[in-house]
């Protein structure tokens, strides 16, 4: 503080641009960093303890269940179909949003941010009462032998609409700070809408809809609450990773549960150290863009 | 190459608000216009809807012969510049300028060779040699601008439209620009219409200038027939700035390409 | 770009249908059966059985699949077009929700098979740590200063229910049936409760694996589950003197059934559990079977001897229990306050 007072030479000038004391910044660095070990690192590393608690055998054991691969299995797969029906919707929605004005804008800007507002739970319960045998579509999709609720697609369709926000909404904000004038650019120098899309439009978001895809698949292999009331919970049928992680916790099997749980947050970690990588990788061109 | 811009009746509003109320304008080929007026007084509106950025309500823009209403933006061929350059910021300065080339339909797309000896060509000709490879984040507001003008020109437009070409650029930069871009256009030619809210710079660099206000164009003329006879209150008030502030030498200086033709 | 696009597009279609293909059914027969939450270890032993059976007799294969969830959900998702072929569930009440909300069962399910359609019962006893050290031998001991209950809450969990109802005839018979000491007992008890889970299961993890609490109220087929799979030598099954004989009922869920062809093997599957096997495995996983002859003793020496009062006859059946101690505003609520 008593610094800026004085004139001082540039070369001179203090190093540092804040003023904060050095005890300060300790302290807030200190709240942060016990923040995060305790609410975030301790319990992720205890995941990881209690599966190699009785050694390696175990839990390639638990690995060897039918039911243990099955739901292994089915979150890949609901996650192979989520998050791409997410990424090519929500690059859509967002382009809609940042890039046009139209009618009820607003209103889609809400309904964007609803699966993120609202219990999982409910967004389970929505479907069972959309595709439930006493729900609207019900008797007219059993009728016709279709199969949503209590089966695979029910629960691609309940992780899809948990899951949506995220790559619309780390989209949206970047589009409407790079605005439309590079599209239009690329329109009035004769490209075609598509080569637009792929040649100007997609290059520009492709930091933010890797990130948001990353989140997307992320949370899509992770969400339990919308899922567990659309799968009917059938053993080696409808239960994805964090259902059948439940099941083994619930059937005193800890050494298989946190196996599954370990898989799980190893295939998150993974997702995010894929993120960093390609950020190391491409941090020359991600500065180029960011600074211009 | 280049051909004559008519404008006739064109209007635009958008929701309840008139941006453009009947607007009629011819341009001469080659000729370099400026659309001269204070903000919201419709002159960018007017500048997109000849280019086809935004489709009139009603009223026709001929390039020509040709109605450019039932044209696409393809079909117009026109060279636009954005007022913050709008360059492609995740490719080079020659990817940018290449850009209309390559974006052809394969059957009229030149080879890449061909493209290369014509990007270089243009980059000589907005002083950029040697930068080819950098991204645009890597260069002076000036340079970029030099970019946009090559990126635009690199398509051989019928017209160029230029809004606000100098308008993000401090004080200096604009001056030597403005004189870059007068010596640009004499030698290429192109029919041109620019937008800007910068007298001097109407005065300056325009063979024709066009004042708009609340979306109808007040006068059209030479820099000398405005400033001697302004039609209009609102023009009087408008170019007072002019007369007021440029010193007699100054003023000498900005009337003799006029005096000269 | 667009040859990397399709190159992914392709990879999620190979994995899809590799995916799709690895989930379709080995077996010409497959039965659905939606159970509640601590049969999983028995049916999965049974389905094994009843499989090898139903080959020896009809030559087909069947595969069985199993869910398994708190009692009063599971019955929800049969409801909600779940397409369960037989409901195993953990009350009566259950399954008539079932009867009552769809056309899929007939009201009259209960007379289908003998025993009000319950091939084993169980009963609500007590685990403790290892040597007792509070004492605990009977429902009395459980409203002392200082002793920690752990039980289910009975606004959502099946067996939480019991275990109030069990408390409930133990006050009755204590207390001469003056209801309004009983309620006062039974607030006392829950007041000894400091973590009231929302199922089962969680009560016994709370108790077994978080060891808070001084005595579990429990199924008896939990408690016997818990020894095995937590070591017999760290807790001791308490059996009070009076408990409520709780008897699982079982039904076809003949829409279902029928619409995929399946209800004579949803029959079969039912009356197996009736037969010698179907008896001798339940013992083995400590449900009473109610046919003790095929099973093997030593399984049905370890079953307590206790005085076990009825649901029907003591407390009118499910749904007046269900008014009277569980509905909004009922017993339970006036007599259960959160203190925090």
């Amino acid at each position: 503080m008593a610094m800026s007072d004085r004139l001082l030479p540039l070369s001179h000038a203090p190093k540092r641009a804040t003023s904060e004391t050095l005890l300060t910044r300790i302290l807030l660095i200190g709240i942060a960093g016990l923040f995060l070990g305790t609410i975030l690192f301790l319990p992720l590393l205890t995941v990881f303890v209690e599966a190699t608690r009785k050694g390696w055998t175990p839990i390639l054991e638990s690995f060897q269940d039918p039911d243990t691969r099955s739901a292994i299995r089915l979150t890949l797969l609901v996650a192979a179909i989520a998050v791409p029906v997410n990424a090519v919707i929500g690059l859509a929605a967002s382009w809609a949003i940042a890039k046009f004005e139209f009618r009820g804008k607003n209103l889609l800007l809400t309904l964007i941010d609803l699966p993120f507002s609202i219990s999982p739970v409910i967004s389970g319960v929505v479907y069972v009462l959309l595709f439930g045998a006493h729900g609207w579509l019900g008797p007219w999709l059993s009728s016709h032998g279709i199969e949503i609720i209590f089966a695979v697609p029910g629960i691609v369709l309940a992780t899809i609409l948990v899951t949506f926000p995220f790559v619309a909404r780390e989209l949206i904000p970047l589009m409407q700070s790079q605005g439309t004038s590079e599209e239009e650019a690329a329109l009035t120098l004769g490209a075609s809408g598509w080569y637009t899309f792929f040649r100007v439009m997609l290059p520009n978001v492709k930091w933010a809809l890797l990130y948001g895809v990353l989140l997307c698949n992320a949370r899509a292999m992770g969400e339990f609450g919308a899922v567990s009331v659309v799968s009917g919970h059938i053993r080696g049928l409808t239960n994805t990773m964090p259902l059948q992680i439940e099941i083994l916790y619930n059937e005193y099997n800890f050494v298989g549960a946190f196996a599954v749980a370990a898989l799980l947050a190893a295939l998150a970690l993974l997702t995010l150290v894929a993120k960093s990588a390609l950020e190391w990788m491409f941090a020359g061109e991600l500065a180029a863009c960011r600074r211009h | 190459m280049s051909v004559p811009v008519r404008v006739r009746d064109v209007e635009k509003s958008y929701g309840r608000y008139p941006a453009l109320k009947g607007v009629t304008l011819n341009i001469a080929a080659g000729e370099l216009v400026a659309l001269l007026g204070p903000s919201g007084s419709g002159k960018t509106t007017l500048l997109r809807a000849v280019a086809g950025l935004e489709r009139p309500d009603s009223g026709n823009v001929f390039f020509g012969d040709l109605d450019a209403n039932g044209l696409s933006l393809r079909e117009r061929r026109i060279g636009f510049v954005f007022q913050h350059y709008a360059l492609f910021r995740h490719m080079t300065v020659f990817g940018n300028i290449a850009f209309g080339l390559r974006a052809r339909p394969r059957s009229t797309r030149p080879s890449e060779a061909s493209i290369k000896a014509k990007v270089l060509e243009l980059m000589r000709l907005v002083q950029l040699d040697g930068l080819e490879n950098r991204y645009p984040a890597q260069l002076s507001g000036g340079q970029r601008q030099r970019v946009a003008l090559a990126r635009a020109l690199a398509i051989e437009p019928r017209v160029l439209l230029l809004d606000e070409p100098f308008g993000a650029l401090d004080a200096r930069v604009r001056k030597d620009l403005r004189k870059w871009l007068k010596d640009l256009h004499r030698r290429t030619g192109h029919t041109t219409l620019f937008v800007t809210h910068d007298q001097d710079e109407a005065f300056e660099l325009a063979d024709r200038i066009a004042i708009l206000n609340n979306g109808v164009i007040e006068q059209v003329g030479t820099a000398a027939e405005i400033l001697a006879t302004p039609a209009t209150p609102f023009i009087s008030g408008f170019i007072e700035g002019i007369s007021m502030a440029a010193s007699p030498r100054e003023r000498q200086a900005l009337l003799r390409p006029v005096a000269v033709q | 770009m667009l040859i990397q696009t399709r190159r992914s597009l392709f990879l999620t279609a190979a994995a899809l249908s590799i995916a799709l293909s690895a989930s379709t059914s080995r077996a010409d027969k497959v039965l659905l059966n939606v159970s509640y939450d601590p049969t999983r270890e028995f049916y999965k032993e049974f389905n094994e059985a009843l499989a090898a059976d139903w080959k020896a007799r009809t030559g087909e294969a069947i595969s069985i699949n199993q869910s398994h969830g708190g009692s009063g959900k599971q019955a929800r998702a049969v409801i909600d077009g779940l397409d369960a072929d037989v409901v195993t569930l953990a009350l009566a009440g259950d399954i008539d929700q079932i009867a009552a909300k769809t056309d899929k069962l007939p009201k009259d399910w209960a007379t289908k098979l003998p025993n009000n359609s319950a091939p084993y019962t169980s009963t609500i006893v007590f685990i403790v740590r290892k040597g007792n050290p509070k004492a605990i031998h009977e429902w009395s001991d459980l409203v002392k200063e200082g002793v920690q209950v752990i039980t289910p809450n009975p606004k959502t969990s099946g067996g939480a229910r019991w275990n109030y109802l069990a408390a409930w005839a133990y006050a009755t018979k204590a207390l001469n049936g003056d209801e309004a000491k009983i309620k006062t007992w039974i607030g006392d008890l829950y007041r000894n409760v400091p973590v009231l889970d929302t199922g089962a299961r969680g009560s016994t993890t709370t108790f077994a694996q978080r060891g808070i609490g001084d005595v579990l109220i429990s199924w008896e087929n939990e408690a016997f589950l818990i020894q095995q799979e937590f070591g017999a030598d760290n807790f001791e099954i308490i059996a009070p003197s009076l408990s409520i004989l709780a008897e699982p009922p079982v039904a076809v869920v003949e829409g279902n059934a029928k619409a995929k062809s399946n209800l004579e093997a949803a029959q079969a599957y039912l009356q197996f559990l009736y037969s010698p096997t179907g008896q001798r495995l339940a013992a083995r996983h400590f449900f009473r079977p109610v046919d003790p002859s095929a099973a093997d003793p030593a399984d049905i020496a370890r079953f307590p001897k206790l005085d076990l009062v009825s649901i029907d006859k003591d407390f009118g059946g499910w749904a007046k229990a269900q008014k009277t101690h569980f509905a909004d505003g009922a017993f339970f609520d006036q007599i259960y306050k959160p203190t925090n």
